[in-house]
């Protein structure tokens, strides 16, 4: 009884406690059959793409490289399955803006027989040299599983020197279970993926932070731990626990400074997704070729965590789930910062954590903003979602700013308390975007205003050049004047003296 | 209990019950014309509101269904004197709703607390109707002009303490028998805790503004208090509750920063009592939270709470 109202040290300001909207009976990780085909993104992340090196028609092995990279910002992509290459070329992504991104597409053989990927660094990753299991983890295609995307060997490398590595088995919002069933199939994966990665990041201690309502898995990870250098902690179930800057805050105190990132203050965070891929890297030799993917929802009898090859399409995998007939709504990743999508085209690829099936609900109608300020109580950020909201509204950039716009995470408390119902992040989204436009504008008008400048500039130097040189030929022509001048009188003077004594010695001679 | 509890909707219709009490009260000792009044507020309000929606071309029923003219109408009808005839209270609302809100852009928009606005309004415009209050327990159908207006009257305690301050009596020789605005007083400050329980209004200006006019007033009172009446008095007559929990605490025209909150709040209390005591007008919460109304977007601006990682 007193347990429960001892508050934990863990915690943090703002964010929510929210329930688990759809909670399994069972979380169990179910490994799916292969799919028939599958479609791998050569974008993993906004930005960069990995380069197709294999052509159409090729026969391929599970697990073999069919991208690679040129640019540290991006991962090279496996085969997830044995088979033929069929095609390459541009399919919608998971996304609201339902553009489209280079994809190689693969029809199975159904033998799914792997590549020998097979080098030195094996089981005894403790002889390795960092640089080894580094460059393992690069070629291997490992990116944050989490949901962000962003490639694990480049994180690890901006983390050079940190003193602790955070595991972040959180399982960032309500709804999501993918985490929790890994961590509860594979306990000692996790275990050694976080040694793998504390001997090559140089870190002195690893902190596996779990949500408390995760029972199980903190039960089954504390039992396998077995190294000291490692601490499993259970912080408050509340939503935004697992978003980097919090969850640093609350475990370590440490405030990462405005704009700047956990490797900035001498930690890494990765997702236990991550380290079990690291696990499956390392010591299996197994590049990244599948994830768990949790498939929830109001329209879904019971939600499942599906081990799922990557490229599966939704329908294949939404197929194992059962789901209501009829028209359903669709998103990906959570409730709170996932996005909706039209229809179920699209693959699975390494950051899909979870696919919401919902019946369809009409949205209640936005009202207008009282400033009642219930946002800015569960702002993590310490943010005023209220005032941003205004400015944001009247696209006034600059007031934005000054309220702290770039420091919105965009989690969506500030949404989902909102009386008024105002989808409050839209607006910071679309505030952001403006001011990435209005900057990128002002640096085009700063450059052509620059070189207008120098080129006035040079332009006058030039005149004055002229100018100065002008008067010093000016300068140079009257002083040889003078000289002259100075010189012809002394020439006329002794022609004179010449003369006269002409004219005397004349007058002598005439005498 | 940090999840969404209630929508807007529901919020103000929440602060339309708990001014009840209050509500109560007055109609015990000032009778059913508080409710005539009440009723001829709404009707104009909900009238004025959805004429101006049609002009400017916006959908009427969902913002006559949000509360807030409901709630704009209630809250100056209960700071009028309830004798004042009906146009009183229809031309206050109207100002109000058409000038104070609607003008501004609606619900959100308004720079000023509506109410407040048709109050100074009605209050600068017709100062006689503004001021006479009914005697206790004398309620009447005077709103129509059925009757003599002149007998039924009789001064507030604040009005009171004024006149006879101002014929050079001390406050100590002057005897209240006035229990009204005690008993009105406290069934606001009933339902302003029940709003603070329901966390529909935040602490901190209600906390704030009780303390700066309880400072404000004790420090006068500290001073001389034969000639400045003590902080109790301040608290229990004029809309003193009524400005703590429901006026000043319309989160459209108030601060919105926790810190510019309590300034806000503060600054009202203090106004409030300058007024009281130094100003012409008897009471003073209209034009204090008017004055603090105004210097809003300075207090948010410069009370901005440190943000994360900064």
């Amino acid at each position: 009884m007193l347990e429960s109202w001892r508050v934990s040290k863990f915690t943090f300001k703002g964010g929510l406690v929210l329930e688990n909207p759809f909670p399994a009976k069972e979380i169990d990780l179910i490994r799916i059959p292969l799919p028939d085909k599958v479609v791998l993104p050569m974008q993993q992340r906004i930005g960069e793409q990995a380069k197709p090196c294999v052509s159409v028609g090729e026969h391929v092995l599970t697990g073999q490289v069919i991208a690679t990279i040129d640019d540290d910002r991006c991962a090279p992509v496996h085969a997830s399955i044995s088979g033929t290459v069929v095609a390459i070329d541009n399919q919608v992504m998971a996304h609201q803006s339902g553009l489209k991104a280079l994809c190689v597409t693969i029809e199975s053989d159904g033998e799914d027989e792997w590549i020998d990927n097979s080098v030195a660094c094996t089981e005894n990753y403790d002889f390795c040299t960092p640089d080894t299991i580094y460059n393992k983890i690069r070629l291997s295609g490992i990116v944050g599983m989490g949901g962000a995307g962003f490639p694990t060997h480049t994180k690890v490398q901006f983390a050079e020197g940190c003193h602790t590595l955070i595991v972040n088995a959180t399982e960032c919002e309500p709804g999501i279970m993918c985490d929790d069933a890994l961590m509860q199939a594979y306990p000692t994966k996790v275990i050694r993926g976080v040694e793998v990665l504390l001997h090559i990041c140089g870190a002195e201690k690893a902190i596996i932070a779990i949500e408390d309502d995760k029972k199980e898995s903190i039960k089954l990870l504390k039992k396998f731990c077995k190294n000291e250098r490692i601490t499993i902690e259970a912080i408050p179930t509340k939503y935004t626990s697992g978003a980097e800057k919090i969850l640093v805050k609350s475990l370590l105190g440490i405030e990462i400074p405005s704009g700047g990132y956990a490797s900035d203050v001498g930690v890494l965070c990765q997702n236990v997704g991550t380290l079990v891929a690291i696990f499956d890297a390392v010591v299996e030799n197994r590049p990244l070729i599948s994830r768990v993917v949790t498939v929830t929802g109001s329209a879904i009898k019971e939600p499942k965590n599906l081990q799922v090859r990557l490229g599966a399409s939704y329908d294949y995998v939404l197929g194992f789930a059962d789901i209501d007939p009829g028209e359903n709504d669709i998103r990906m990743a959570g409730m709170m910062m996932g996005v909706d999508l039209k229809g179920t085209d699209y693959s699975i690829s390494k950051n899909t954590n979870c696919i919401f099936v919902n019946k369809p609900i009409e949205k209640a109608a936005a009202q207008e903003c009282i400033r009642c300020g219930m946002c800015n109580t569960v702002c993590p950020m310490e943010l005023l979602p209220q005032q941003l909201y205004w400015y944001s509204k009247s696209s006034n950039i600059e007031k934005a700013l000054d309220y702290n716009l770039l420091d919105c995470i965009e989690c969506g408390c500030c949404s989902h308390v909102c009386p008024s119902n105002i989808p409050l992040v839209d607006y910071y989204q679309f505030a952001k975007a403006l001011n990435r436009q209005q900057t990128k504008e002002k640096v085009q008008t700063d450059n052509a205003r620059e070189r207008f400048e120098f080129r006035e500039f040079r332009l006058e130097r030039n005149k004055q050049e002229r100018a100065e040189m002008m008067e010093a030929k000016k300068k140079a022509l009257k002083e040889k004047m003078a000289k002259d001048k100075v010189q012809k009188e002394a020439i006329a003077a002794a022609q004179e003296r010449v003369n006269a004594a002409k004219t005397a010695k004349e007058l002598e001679d005439a005498r | 209990m940090r999840d969404k509890v209630m929508g807007t909707n529901q919020v103000m219709r929440q602060v339309i019950y708990a001014l009840v009490l209050g509500v109560a009260a007055q109609v015990v000792f000032f009778g059913f014309s508080v409710l005539v009044q009440i009723a001829l507020a709404i009707v104009t309000a909900l009238s004025a509101e959805a004429l101006v929606l049609r002009m400017r071309g916006i959908q009427i029923t969902p913002s006559l269904c949000d509360g807030s003219a409901v709630l704009t109408a209630v809250l100056l009808a209960i700071a009028i004197p309830s004798i004042a005839p009906w146009w009183i209270i229809v031309l206050g609302v109207l100002f109000a709703i058409v000038f104070g809100k609607q003008l501004f852009g609606g619900l959100g928009n308004n720079p000023f607390n509506p109410a407040m606005l048709g109050y100074a309004f009605l209050l600068v415009s017709y100062p006689l109707q503004m001021t006479q209050w009914p005697s206790e327990f004398q309620g009447v159908l005077s709103i129509f002009e059925l009757s003599a207006v002149d007998a039924l009257t009789g001064a507030t305690n604040l009005d009171y303490t004024k006149t006879q301050l101002m014929l050079g009596e001390s406050i100590g020789a002057l005897t209240f028998e006035n229990i009204s605005q005690m008993w009105i007083n406290l069934g606001f400050l009933v339902g302003g805790i029940y709003l603070l329980l329901r966390r529909i209004v935040f602490w901190h200006i209600p906390l704030s503004l009780v303390l700066g006019l309880v400072l404000m007033s004790g420090v006068l009172y500290l001073i001389d208090p034969s000639s400045y009446s003590s902080p109790a008095f301040h608290l229990i007559n004029g809309a003193t509750m009524l400005a703590a929990f429901f006026i000043a605490t319309d989160p459209v025209s108030a601060s919105t920063t926790p810190l510019g909150r309590l300034i806000y709040g503060f600054s009202i209390g203090v106004i409030i009592i300058v007024i009281r005591v130094f100003g012409g007008y008897p009471d003073a919460v209209a034009f204090a939270v008017l004055l603090m109304n105004i210097t809003v977007p300075l207090i948010d601006y410069y009370t901005q709470p440190k943000v994360f990682g900064k």
